[in-house]
């Protein structure tokens, strides 16, 4: 713990994290969320405008995404929760007040695990709670202008123990947090779109003595600002409790970060602190959750980042793909589009990409060929990445050219250039073909795989190779199996029939 | 005809007051076929409808029409009634007198020359009926506000279940406890109304579900079937002692013997009458203006003149340093007297300080309250029972020996009041009187109940002290099991009979 004392104070920090839940419709509307872009108060209808008469409905779909954030922060979901009015007058707040959930949240007592930061973070509640309406205010004019376009939409309130001790420990969560709630789908996270927000509190104290008075610092839009205001409220507080030494304390605020004088800013003492009269919702009653619901809801959720990670190098390493690779593919599954409402995506991520061109492939080969010749052209092209340009097929038949030594390895390149700059529906081999590119030794495989004795006695050696991967397989352990043919078309140049030689290696291990 | 009939109308209100818009005669031609063809329908201005403006009586939402039809409004059209206007009430449904509108107040049509209070918030519902201007109206009841106004106006005012007939589209006072109901002549044409509004709606989520709604109905369907016919043996009517306070017997004796002899009729019919106790009564007023208003005050913070109704602008000069500051200048004037001291009631009963002591405090005699009449009531309440299994629901068939079928009371604790005195004298007169006047009728809001107000107009003559006062209505209000709709109207409908003989 000393590492985190400055000059011999200990920082205690813990932080609200206000996310946008990415759903095509509003919390409790049937409006349609909206995007930066869209043109303002085009997006919402009488509920969202707070007309009289009108009613909330929650939207099951949102329900179902602040659960997948929930499990994926290892809460316990509360079978029955419910939802309270903050009220407060501002023009942003068409109803004059928000629905959140202040006595009772959804989810309680979680916990997030990040490889940078030593013990677990304490997850306190996340509520399910309305994001406001937009105000641009001229302060020429002294006047505002109401966007309604956001007003309703789903946020979820994740408030953490204050169990941060630095800066960095604070942005490393709030980056790993994006992270994690973009895989499972839940939100963009999108910081600078306004899609994530932070509140961050800092005290600090000398080791061993009681917690200092906290300090509140609202609203910071990215992690940048959220490192520096923790550092100018580490040295604010530490100026005004070495200077007064212990007569006085820190009074307790809440505070803005001003980008242009880098500084926090008081905004109101805890005596001007609002008194928001809350009061649970007549309207939305309690919120009840089967254990069966949250079961579908686990089921269906998409893994998570480290799960991936784990499993990715348990599968691949042996056959020698490094970490490094591994992450190059899941940083790019990290940023690619969110889709609505948590459906599964269209196009195949990148992982996913690799994995379906590495079966009955050497793993390392197709990894190196993915990540240095495709990602590579296609950055070059100025391209991002997806399973669109090169369906599977298709990259598998490239593969097969180059692993059956067919074609050399920059003859490839050329032929995947042409495959990405004038994408057609021609066999990769006949374009191979008519681009002249084919190897003439193609022909001369020194094995002839083809035959099933020479299979057989692959499969042989392959199982006095793999001892730990054949006792996997044994065990019943199927993925492994990928592994082991993967030796075995190495062995083979890529020239074996994957299925027959699975057929030999079952009925040679009696399986 | 209807449409001589509808543009009539004005006309025929003039003296009432009871209506403050009027349908266009022409717009009536294209009714939907259907079992409401023959009624005309008024309908409360806190509900909102799409071709006239929802006014809730108050300078706010002066010129305010709505976008939308209430999914009441909606089915009455689908039905065939025809909406011929709507009908004047207390500001956002706050008040017992109908004297707390922009529109003036409502007057009492029994006698229209002793200009007495209709009773409110929907005075102007009960009115338009009692003065024959519509066959049906719609009104809602937060507190009292369809069985008050009923009683003095002597029409048949229904305050059904909580959650049967949809709010989606009602202007909410206090959520939890505003409910829509219906106001007639008879008990007849009010069910008939009833069974054509009273459906699930998806747009409100306080609408009961299918299997609560049909759990409660076979209940009282049981229970209706022990007595049904010219006897009525096997009805057990509780007479709740609370429900008679010494405002009720010291000052109105020929309430009191109306009852008597309604409960002498009942008996020889061969019902039972048990005298019962909920205790809790004396605390249930205190306990709905605590959460009436905490909620009001929540519910209209959304009248800030920014997105609809009236604003005033911030003279110049003014502070401009905080919103609430800037609202302050159009809630000031657009909110009237009694509900700006509603929301003020209920902007304290919230706050930090105080919300443990009144608030919670009024939420546990609210609980109170619905266990007190689960006690009394022989048929269990669906709403607090998870029963899923067979066995269960059998039990719930099953009567208790103690319990009543229905409670009878009355509907007010006086006749309708003469208004000057509660004009002139607004500022020194006790105004808690208005509030005490709705001890008998905010128990069964607090628990959600149906409950009907029917005239009795037994033409008793005990006692004479003041022959006018004597010939004015008053209702006896029926009770039941959150569900029991049908037999608390069937009970109304056996009551309804006596006032014909």
């Amino acid at each position: 713990m000393s590492r985190w004392l400055v000059d011999g104070w200990q920082v205690v920090i813990g932080l609200e994290t206000h996310v946008q839940i990415k759903s095509s419709r509003k919390l409790f509307s049937r409006s349609s969320t909206s995007l930066l872009n869209d043109l303002p108060n085009t997006r919402f209808n009488t509920f969202d405008a707070a007309f009289p008469g009108t009613l909330p409905r929650l939207n099951r779909k949102c329900l179902d995404l602040a659960l997948r954030a929930a499990l994926a922060l290892d809460c316990t979901v509360n079978k029955r929760s419910s939802f309270d009015r903050k009220h407060y007058f501002y023009p942003d707040q068409p109803a004059g007040y928000q629905v959140t959930q202040h006595y009772s949240p959804f989810a309680v007592n979680g916990r997030f695990v990040s490889p940078k930061i030593g013990v677990p973070i304490r997850i306190k509640q996340i509520q399910l709670e309305q994001d406001t309406a937009k105000s641009i205010t001229n302060s020429r004019t002294r006047s505002s202008l109401i966007d309604l376009n956001r007003a309703g939409t789903g946020l979820l309130e994740i408030v953490t123990e204050p169990d941060f001790r630095s800066p960095e420990e604070a942005a490393d969560y709030v980056r790993s947090l994006q992270e994690l709630l973009r895989a499972v789908g839940v939100s963009d996270g999108n910081m600078e779109a306004g899609s994530l927000r932070c509140d961050v509190n800092v005290s600090i104290n000398r080791p061993g003595e009681p917690l200092g008075t906290r300090c509140e610092v609202k609203n910071i839009n990215s992690v940048k600002f959220m490192v520096a205001a923790i550092e100018y409220e580490i040295q604010r507080q530490k100026n005004i409790l070495e200077t007064f030494h212990s007569e006085h304390k820190v009074p307790q605020e809440t505070r803005r970060f001003d980008v242009d004088s880098w500084r926090t800013v008081k905004m109101r003492s805890k005596e001007d602190a609002p008194d928001y009269r809350y009061m649970p919702d007549p309207n939305l009653g309690v919120l009840i959750l089967s254990e069966g619901h949250i079961e579908s809801v686990r089921r269906e959720m998409p893994p998570l980042p480290e799960a991936t990670r784990a499993r990715l190098i348990q599968t691949y390493s042996s056959s020698g793909v490094t970490e490094n690779n591994i992450d190059v593919l899941m940083n790019l599954d990290a940023i690619k589009e969110i889709p609505y409402d948590g459906v599964s995506n269209s196009g195949l991520g990148a992982v996913a990409y690799f994995e379906r061109c590495a079966e009955g492939r050497d793993s390392k080969f197709v990894m190196n060929w993915i990540i240095q010749d495709f990602l590579g052209r296609l950055s070059a092209l100025g391209k991002p990445f997806s399973s669109a340009h090169i369906p599977v097929g298709k990259m598998g038949e490239l593969l097969d050219l180059i692993a059956e030594k067919q074609m050399t390895r920059s003859s490839a390149k050329l032929l995947l250039q042409q495959m990405l700059t004038a994408p057609s529906d021609v066999p990769v081999k006949l374009l191979a073909k008519q681009m002249d590119l084919l190897s003439p030794v193609a022909k001369q495989a020194t094995i002839s795989p083809t035959s099933d004795d020479t299979l057989r006695d692959i499969c042989i050696r392959c199982i006095d190779a793999l001892p730990a991967e054949i006792a996997a397989l044994r065990a019943g352990n199927e993925k492994v199996m990928n592994r082991v043919i993967g030796w075995i078309m190495r062995h083979t140049k890529g020239k074996a029939d994957i299925n027959r030689a699975k057929e030999i290696l079952k009925e040679l291990l009696q399986l | 005809m209807l449409r001589r009939f509808a543009s009539n109308l004005r006309a025929k209100d003039a003296s009432f007051n009871a209506f403050v818009s009027f349908e266009d005669p022409l717009n009536l031609d294209n009714i939907t076929k259907g079992p409401l063809n023959d009624y005309t329908i008024g309908v409360k201005d806190n509900i909102c409808t799409s071709s006239l403006p929802t006014t809730c009586g108050s300078a706010m939402l002066r010129d305010f029409t709505s976008p939308f039809d209430a999914t009441v409004v909606k089915l009455l059209k689908r039905a065939g009634a025809q909406i011929v206007g709507k009908t004047n009430c207390d500001e956002f449904g706050m008040g017992s007198l109908n004297i707390h509108s922009i529109h003036g107040p409502v007057i009492n049509p029994f006698r229209v020359d002793s200009r007495r209070a209709a009773g409110g918030s929907s005075g102007g519902s009960a009115a338009a009926v009692a003065a024959g201007l519509c066959e049906v109206a719609i009104g809602t009841d937060t507190g009292g506000s369809i069985r008050l106004p009923a009683s003095y106006c002597g029409v048949v005012g229904f305050k059904p279940s909580y959650g049967l007939i949809s709010r989606y589209g009602v202007v909410s006072y206090a959520d939890s406890l505003d409910t829509v109901g219906v106001l007639a002549q008879d008990v007849q044409k009010v069910e008939k109304v009833f069974e054509c509004v009273n459906r699930r709606d998806h747009h409100d989520p306080t609408s009961a579900e299918e299997r609560s709604r049909k759990q409660a109905r076979l209940l009282a369907l049981n229970s209706i079937e022990r007595w049904n016919g010219q006897s009525l043996k096997g009805l057990k009517i509780g007479i709740p002692q609370e429900y008679f306070p010494s405002e009720l017997t010291s000052s109105s004796n020929h309430i009191i013997s109306s009852i008597r002899y309604l409960l002498s009729q009942l008996r020889s019919l061969g019902a039972t009458i048990v005298p019962v106790s909920l205790p809790s009564t004396k605390y249930a007023l205190s306990a709905y203006y605590v959460i009436a208003s905490a909620e009001g005050s929540s519910c209209l913070t959304r009248y800030d003149g920014i997105q609809y109704g009236s604003r005033v602008a911030p003279p110049l000069g003014s502070e401009l340093t905080s919103t609430s500051k800037i609202y302050a200048h159009t809630r000031s004037r657009g909110f009237g007297r009694e509900v700006r001291k509603r929301v003020l009631l209920g902007t304290y009963a919230l706050s930090a300080d105080a919300f443990d002591n009144y608030f919670l405090q009024a939420q546990r005699v609210r609980q109170m309250v619905k266990d007190d009449f689960d006690h009394v009531f022989s048929i269990p309440n669906v709403l607090y029972t998870d029963s899923d299994s067979a066995s269960e629901m059998k039990d719930m068939e099953k009567p208790e020996i103690d319990g009543v079928d229905v409670l009878l009371h009355p509907s007010a604790i006086r006749i309708a009041p003469r208004l000057d005195e509660m004009l002139d004298d607004l500022r020194e007169r006790d105004i808690l009187q208005d509030y005490v006047q709705d001890v008998l009728t905010v128990p069964a809001s607090l628990a959600g109940l149906p409950a009907l107000s029917v005239p009795m107009r037994f033409g008793i003559r005990e006692d004479i002290s003041n022959e006018q006062d004597e010939d004015w209505p008053i209702g006896v209000s029926i009770v039941g099991q959150w569900g029991t709709d049908k037999l608390v109207m069937d009970v109304g409908k056996v009551i309804e009979r006596f006032n014909q003989k």
